[in-house]
């Protein structure tokens, strides 16, 4: 793998990283829809148990079409291993419960995704870990909000549905210099917009639900590990037996051999296949939203019914220089724009033809969604706030059809509104 | 020269030394990039597999943390 790494170029990487001849020559991952998986003798079974000889046992622990999955997912991250989950959701769960006890604090951007910040605020807070909120774009306040029970800081790339930029680059040097992991959900700027060992992260989650899939047709999530934090330090002392053993594949380890194992949100195989599919067109696809939501942007801009327009993309938004800088000059599939109210916002979704009225982003189809009725409705005001969430506002997935084509459904929904 | 390689007896080549990086090449051990290796009781870093040789007698245990249990 790191020979092809050095060797090949990203988009080559996104198509050939990680894979191995197939069955009969197949250059598709195969499909390994098994349980379990037997082995000739005892002493066999029981060398993989110990970690001496590499083997599948269950699939709940690792499955070779997932193991595929995972090791396209490290190469594009430029990290030293990964793991496939059952969704985002689980893959943010066991990474952050494989670091995290009893007792500890978890410094998070205020923006984040309605379902991460439920987790946070509380379902951890169930089993005494405690989430302090904080605005990811305020450098100042982060390095402000560390203390000494800080055992993580948790940020997305782009908000959703915020679409605040945080930089990440800085706030990975502010969680290094206090000697903390920085987790980053890169869920919607992908490895295609920056590598998460680029962003100076340690842990990377994507939601391949989204762009990764690309389709809309499964769900799941991964944990890539950069493979580069010192867990040996005093702040971790439930690391020291895989920091000793495992050395700079410490956090893998111990996720995959007891959090990710006990809590068993596993990978379907078949879904696994469907994202090394999807992942292979990833690149293309990802210039397209980019380019495409870029054109929706500028024409919502224009248009006289629409009151504001969020697109990091537009350079007179707040995260437009950061963006530049940090995603390669490319902004994302994901705008927001409001419109008079609440029901025009409606009468806008429900007008359109083309485009999806659905909870998801990432579809090669534009998706829409009224998210303070939806995605983020019980959330209260002031938490709305905190997350970008407005009344009038409706949030695009910009999907890679014609660009004529969806500016002609926006354009008659809106004139019927 | 001979080795213990995973606790079993096991004859390699027949160079008097070899680094780990061509021990497992030469052990055809599987995803070298995941491996762990142990060198008489003691975890190798990996920076250092090809600076570092094995010799007669020497005890070598390879450990992966991806299949399995614990």
């Amino acid at each position: 793998m790191a020979e092809q790494t050095n060797r090949y170029r990203f988009n080559t990487l996104l198509i050939h990283g990680g894979l191995t001849a197939g069955p009969a020559g197949a250059t598709t991952v195969p499909i390994v829809q098994s349980s379990s998986f037997a082995h000739e003798t005892a002493e066999e079974l029981e060398d993989i148990f110990r970690g001496r000889m590499v083997g599948q046992v269950y699939t709940r622990i690792g499955n070779p079409t997932t193991e595929a999955l995972e090791k396209r997912l490290a190469v594009l991250d430029g990290g030293a291993a990964a793991i496939a989950t059952a969704s985002g959701m689980a893959a943010i769960t066991t990474a952050v419960m494989t670091i995290v006890r009893s007792g500890d604090e978890i410094l998070a951007s205020s923006s984040l995704f309605g379902g991460t910040f439920s987790l946070f605020r509380d379902t951890l807070a169930n089993f005494g870990i405690v989430a302090r909120f904080v605005d990811p774009i305020d450098l100042q306040s982060i390095s402000d909000c560390i203390n000494d029970k800080t055992r993580l800081i948790f940020v997305e790339t782009i908000g959703n549905p915020k679409l605040d930029v945080p930089d990440i680059p800085a706030i990975a040097a502010i969680a290094h210099k206090a000697g903390i992991p920085f987790m980053v959900d890169a869920t919607v700027t992908t490895p295609c917009l920056a590598r998460g060992i680029e962003l100076g992260a340690d842990i990377v989650i994507h939601s391949t639900s989204k762009f990764i899939n690309g389709t809309g047709s499964a769900i799941g999530g991964a944990i890539v590990d950069m493979g580069v934090f010192d867990w040996s330090s005093s702040k971790f002392p439930h690391f020291a037996p895989f920091v000793n053993k495992y050395r700079s594949f410490a956090f893998t380890a111990r996720a995959r051999k007891l959090i990710h194992k006990d809590f068993g949100a596993c990978a379907a195989p078949m879904n696994s296949f469907l994202f090394t599919e999807g992942i292979e067109t990833l690149g293309l696809r990802m210039e397209r939203h980019c380019f495409n939501a870029l054109e929706l942007a500028r024409f919502l801009c224009v248009h006289n019914k629409v009151a504001w327009v969020n697109y990091p993309g537009l350079e007179e938004n707040a995260g437009h220089a950061t963006a530049k800088r940090v995603y390669n000059n490319k902004f994302g599939g994901i705008l927001t724009f409001g419109l008079a109210d609440r029901d025009t916002a409606f009468r806008f979704i429900n007008g359109l033809q083309l485009a999806k009225n659905l909870a998801n982003i990432g579809d090669a189809k534009t998706l829409v969604i009224h998210p303070a009725s939806t995605i983020c409705a019980d959330f209260g005001a002031e938490e709305k706030e905190l997350m970008g969430v407005r009344e009038e506002m409706v949030r695009v997935s910009v999907g890679i059809e014609a660009i004529e084509d969806i500016i002609e459904d926006f354009r008659q929904a809106l004139e019927n509104i | 020269m001979n080795l213990t390689v995973n606790g079993k007896p096991a004859t390699i080549g027949d160079k008097d030394t070899l680094s780990i990086t061509e021990l497992l090449a030469e052990l055809k051990v599987e995803t070298p990039e995941y491996v762990t290796v142990e060198l008489n009781g003691d975890i190798l870093e990996r920076e250092s597999f090809a600076t570092t040789q094995v010799k007669d007698g020497d005890a070598v245990e390879f450990l992966y943390f991806m299949g399995g249990g614990r």
